[in-house]
């Protein structure tokens, strides 16, 4: 008797536990969560993303999050609230503007001169 | 154009070890000072020791504001200087975060009070608005608007070098 009670107890604690804690109102919707939980660093522990953090501002920004995307802010409105708060390291992603332009382009840059200079060379020989 | 290869192979690592250089022992002023200036966002919560609720009209004036809870190690070291700040006429706001009722008002009861009112924040929903990390965090506010947020204990030494000369210079607390 007590064996099958257990058994029973095993087999409906999954579904006990697994009881969905951030609620959406379409797959859309949950999708653009989970992407935006892996692209937002946590501001406790800085080499993880919220996603893979349980420090409890985490939780209370992927709450925050949630709540946000059920009263229809898109996601550059998430990024830019998450943003001001926690100032622009928040993001895994350098934004690209006049600051970051160097970061995101200079290799690139840097190669093209480089192929400039041997095709310089090569003519010059 | 052979010399100019040869001396950039030379000049160039030189470069690196000078860029590097500078940026690994640049002296960061204070990490956990924070001087962008925003605005104390809405909220509406209970006290923690009375039975009722404040807003963010409530908080047009100036004063300081110390995110702290009963859980909270560095909020003990803290204390003490804070205890000072009180008697030396700085108005301190408490943000109770992510605590018991019960707890908070035992710790403030055994270790004294050095806040003038305390905000019940227990979900850390005004904390998380404010860019609140962990506790101790204080802020200086002055006519609803933050002008520092800092990250960590608060002595003398902070005081002095991060709070002290927006204080001067916003001519507060006179």
């Amino acid at each position: 008797m007590i064996k099958i009670f257990f058994i029973i107890a095993l087999i409906i604690s999954p579904y006990g536990f697994s009881s969905e804690v951030y609620k959406f109102k379409s797959v859309n919707d949950e999708d653009r969560f989970y992407a935006l939980i892996h692209e937002i660093r946590c501001p406790k522990c800085t080499s993880g993303s919220i996603a893979s953090s349980n420090a409890p501002v985490s939780e209370d920004l992927k709450m925050k999050i949630a709540e946000l995307i059920n009263q229809g802010y898109s996601d550059t409105e998430i990024k830019d609230y998450a943003k001001k708060r926690f100032g622009k390291d928040i993001l895994y992603d350098p934004e690209i503007n006049s600051t970051t332009f160097v970061l995101w382009f200079g290799p690139f840059i840097f190669l093209t001169l480089i192929l400039f200079g041997f095709l310089l060379r090569r003519k010059f020989k | 154009m052979k010399n100019l290869i040869r001396s950039l192979i030379i000049l160039l690592p030189l470069f690196g070890i000078y860029f590097f250089f500078n940026i690994l022992t640049e002296e960061k002023f204070y990490p956990g000072a924070d001087f962008r200036s925003f605005e104390v966002p809405n909220f509406e919560l209970s006290a923690l020791d009375l039975d009722v609720k404040y807003t963010s009209e409530d908080f047009d004036n100036e004063f300081l504001m110390n995110v702290w809870a009963s859980w909270c190690i560095t909020c003990r070291v803290e204390h003490g200087f804070l205890m000072k700040l009180n008697n030396d006429g700085y108005n301190i706001v408490g943000l109770n975060y992510k605590d018991n009722k019960s707890d908070a008002l035992g710790w403030l009861k055994k270790y004294t009070n050095p806040y003038s009112l305390n905000i019940h924040d227990p979900k850390g929903s005004l904390a998380l608005d404010m860019g609140v990390t962990g506790a101790p965090e204080t802020f200086l506010v002055k006519d609803g608007v933050v002008l520092v947020h800092y990250s960590g204990e608060v002595n003398k030494v902070i005081w002095d070098n991060v709070f002290f000369p927006i204080i001067k210079e916003n001519k507060m607390f006179q």
